[in-house]
């Protein structure tokens, strides 16, 4: 009897690899180091999943997540990617958005690129301390909302968030330029000693600023004549 | 060598190269020079004038032979059908907000996959294809894409930085289809803008050398499987209903609209009705046979051409015409006939839909009532059965609606679909009215029994014999009356939800009990 399937013999072809194969291989190779390197921030940091927001729990885990992404070659959308993957539950274990700031802050200030744009429109979750101590010559365009403390201790770089931050936007930065299309939180600037924030909505209330200069639609808001500097 | 030898001769080469794909022979057409190939209804059409335009750069077989990979890959892999076409535009158009960036989106998405799914796992000419069609706009980063990720060059220099996005999309990852959509929509967002503003200015559309990719070209009954499983893949039933509204003018043209079973000319497309049905209908009820019989006797069944040799007892001579003529005369083809044990037949259902402030509103969210509805009404239908409706909020204030029995699909969907809002009272007079329109009909109650009324329509329920299956939406105290009310009543079964989603599942499970059920 003839073999009904006898002419498939032969036809299929083994399929050849293509580079696409091995882009996506480089690319899923490197965001698992940056996740393991999350991972351990996280292990370190915050064991019983709770992170205080302290002046020293951000410098110790800034070093932290320093270490952890050493030895990663990756580029401005391989950070893309780890926001995105902070999203998935199936890619990252739990998610404490501190931690995960200070990360990406760090992944941001020893990128290759001078200037990194990430899309995070469609991110559910917002990521705070974003921009935590941008250096001079980097410059990160954010499109979509981000949550606390964005660019905090900003020394130097610029930052741009293409939509909405919350409360203590430009907190204790020293230099550069945080520009913000649309709407901040309170205590916007608290501790600032220079640099410029400006605002392109509303400012829902600013901190006590010690030096820099901070616009709200184009005026003026600090220093002005209502607004002495603080002195701490 | 002429052109249609050549199509015959490489047809079954390349149908064996992609494991026999149940296609129709392709053809050749004329046409304008700028389209390669249309693909309508599963039928590939090559544009003669467009082969004539590669004379000299390329080998015809070869160019038959790439633009054949191509169709039949986006048959074989993608889009594949209207489903996941459908759904890649859902996606596409989530990013861009418009209907013609997002139909854009999709066509260049799905050339890209099933064009580099054609080069990874089948040997082809498709590189070489690309590497003297036209690029501009988009196509030209496209192109772009294509060298880093196929690993050729086709002459293209520039857009480095939309391309570092590009290649980074797992194309060939059919789960992630649509996360990679929205990926490739965002990276090209602004030049496919641009790409669109300049053809409003110019009024000439740019074309895709390798053909559009419409909704349209789909059968009737593709679009109509597709609908059905799109339906149930949508999160709620504004984004399906934002497709279909998108999409209306294509389905009109396939004469596709909400008449009967969901499809005929004539009737705008009501997308909310479309959405219940296409998504009850993913619902269907087996149906248990009824117990048979043979009879022994032999009946008359269907006709054959009568021959010389055959007995003429048989000869049907109304059909013949009264002449005893080979090829004119038919005879009678006998069977052993079927009788029923026992007259069966199903009976016509009244459903009850709460439709009241308390009660989700079908054309906002999905409405597991309405759905559930839905669901008893094609079991009913589908077994010969007539339907009647009774929609109420506060009927006494007007808020009904009665349907008499009918089969009508669309206008049953129609009157179950119809929300009113506000308090909750039967007028039991409208029920005893549309019981008396059919025999022992069934009643099918939904609601979350915050009736008025309530104790009148248990005494109601227990003084007929009709059989009620009432679904109630949550526990509440009138729902526990209810059911201390109506316990002695062997003909009324009550089934409490705790998940809304859990609807269809217990109306199918009942109805299937019934008909498994002596009566």
């Amino acid at each position: 009897m003839k073999n009904p399937f006898e002419e498939f013999h032969g036809a299929a072809r083994q399929s050849r690899e293509i580079p696409l194969d091995k882009i996506l291989q480089s690319k899923e190779e490197t965001l698992s180091r940056i996740l393991r390197g999350y991972e351990d921030l996280l292990k370190n940091e915050a064991k019983d999943l709770v992170w205080l927001m302290q002046y020293s729990t951000v410098i110790k885990a800034y070093t932290i997540a320093e270490k952890g992404i050493e030895g990663i070659e990756y580029t401005a959308e391989d950070i893309e990617e780890f926001c995105y993957a902070l999203d998935r539950t199936d890619q990252i274990p739990y998610l404490i958005t501190g931690p995960a700031g200070v990360y990406i802050s760090a992944l941001c200030n020893h990128a290759k690129e001078d200037e990194i744009v990430l899309r995070l429109q469609d991110l559910n979750v917002k990521i705070n301390l974003l921009g935590y101590r941008l250096p001079p010559g980097k410059r990160v365009v954010v499109e979509g909302n981000v949550g606390d403390f964005t660019g905090i201790g900003l020394d130097g770089g610029e930052l741009v968030i293409e939509g909405s931050t919350k409360n203590y936007t430009g907190a204790g930065m020293k230099r550069g330029k945080i520009v913000v299309r649309h709407n901040v939180g309170f205590n916007t600037g608290h501790g600032m000693t220079g640099g410029e924030i400006i605002v392109g909505g509303r400012i829902k209330g600013l901190g006590k600023i010690v030096g820099g200069k901070v616009y709200e639609r184009d005026h003026l808001v600090f220093p002005s004549e209502g607004i002495k500097p603080f002195y701490f | 060598m002429d052109l249609k030898e050549i199509l015959e001769r490489k047809w079954p080469e390349v149908k064996r190269k992609h494991l026999f794909p149940q296609l129709p022979v392709p053809q050749l057409v004329e046409g304008e020079g700028d389209v390669a190939l249309e693909i309508k209804s599963k039928q590939i059409s090559i544009s003669v004038s467009f082969l004539e335009q590669f004379e000299g750069r390329m080998a015809e077989e070869e160019v038959i032979e790439a633009l054949l990979d191509h169709g039949i890959t986006h048959y074989m892999y993608c889009p594949w059908d209207f489903h996941t076409h459908l759904l890649l535009y859902n996606e596409a158009k989530k990013v861009v907000k418009d209907k013609e960036m997002a139909q854009r989106a999709t066509e260049y998405f799905i050339d890209v996959v099933a064009n580099t799914y054609c080069v990874k796992e089948r040997e082809t000419k498709i590189p070489e294809l690309y590497r003297h069609l036209p690029k501009g706009g988009v196509q030209e980063v496209i192109a772009s894409l294509y060298q880093e990720i196929w690993g050729v060059d086709l002459g293209i220099s520039g857009h480095e930085d939309r391309v570092r996005r590009l290649v980074r999309i797992p194309y060939l990852e059919k789960r992630r289809w649509r996360e990679s959509i929205k990926k490739f929509t965002k990276a090209i967002e602004d030049i496919l803008e641009k790409e669109i503003e300049q053809e409003r200015t110019s009024e000439k559309r740019a074309q895709n050398p390798l053909g559009d990719h419409s909704f349209s070209n789909y059968s009737l009954e593709e679009i109509d499987k597709g609908l059905r499983e799109f339906a149930s893949t949508v999160e709620d039933i504004q984004e399906f209903k934002e497709a279909v509204e998108d999409l209306k003018d294509e389905l009109a043209e396939k004469g596709y609209a909400s008449g009967g079973m969901g499809r005929g000319a004539g009737n705008p497309i009501d997308a909310d009705l479309l959405f219940y049905m296409k998504l009850a209908e993913n619902y269907t009820l087996p149906i248990r046979k009824l117990p048979m019989e043979r009879s022994g006797d032999l009946h008359p069944h269907s006709h054959a051409p009568w021959e010389i040799g055959k007995p003429f007892a048989d000869i049907d001579v109304w059909t013949s015409f009264g002449k005893i003529m080979p090829g004119v005369t038919q005879t009678w083809v006998r069977r052993e006939g079927e009788i029923y044990g026992e007259l069966e037949s199903t009976p016509d259902c009244l459903i009850i839909i709460d439709s009241s402030g308390s009660m989700t509103n079908p054309r906002e969210r999905l409405s597991y009532a309405v759905l559930g509805a839905a669901c008893a009404c094609n079991a009913y239908l589908k077994n010969d059965a007539r339907v009647a409706v009774y929609n109420f909020s506060d009927a006494f204030r007007g808020n009904k609606l009665l349907l008499d029995y009918c089969t009508e699909k669309e206008r049953i969907y129609r009157a179950i679909c119809r929300y009113f809002g506000g308090g909750t009272a039967l007028d039991l007079d409208d029920i005893l009215f549309l019981l008396s329109q059919a025999e022992r009909s069934d009643i099918f109650i939904i609601t979350d029994m915050q009736i008025t009324n309530l104790e009148k329509l248990i005494e109601l329920f227990n003084r007929i014999d009709n059989r009620v299956t009432a679904v109630h939406l949550g526990h509440n105290v009138h729902t526990a009356r209810f059911m201390e009310g109506t316990k002695k009543r062997k003909n009324i079964s009550l089934y409490s939800v705790k998940n809304k989603e859990d609807i269809p599942k217990i109306v199918l499970g009942k109805i299937r009990e019934y008909w498994a059920s002596s009566f």
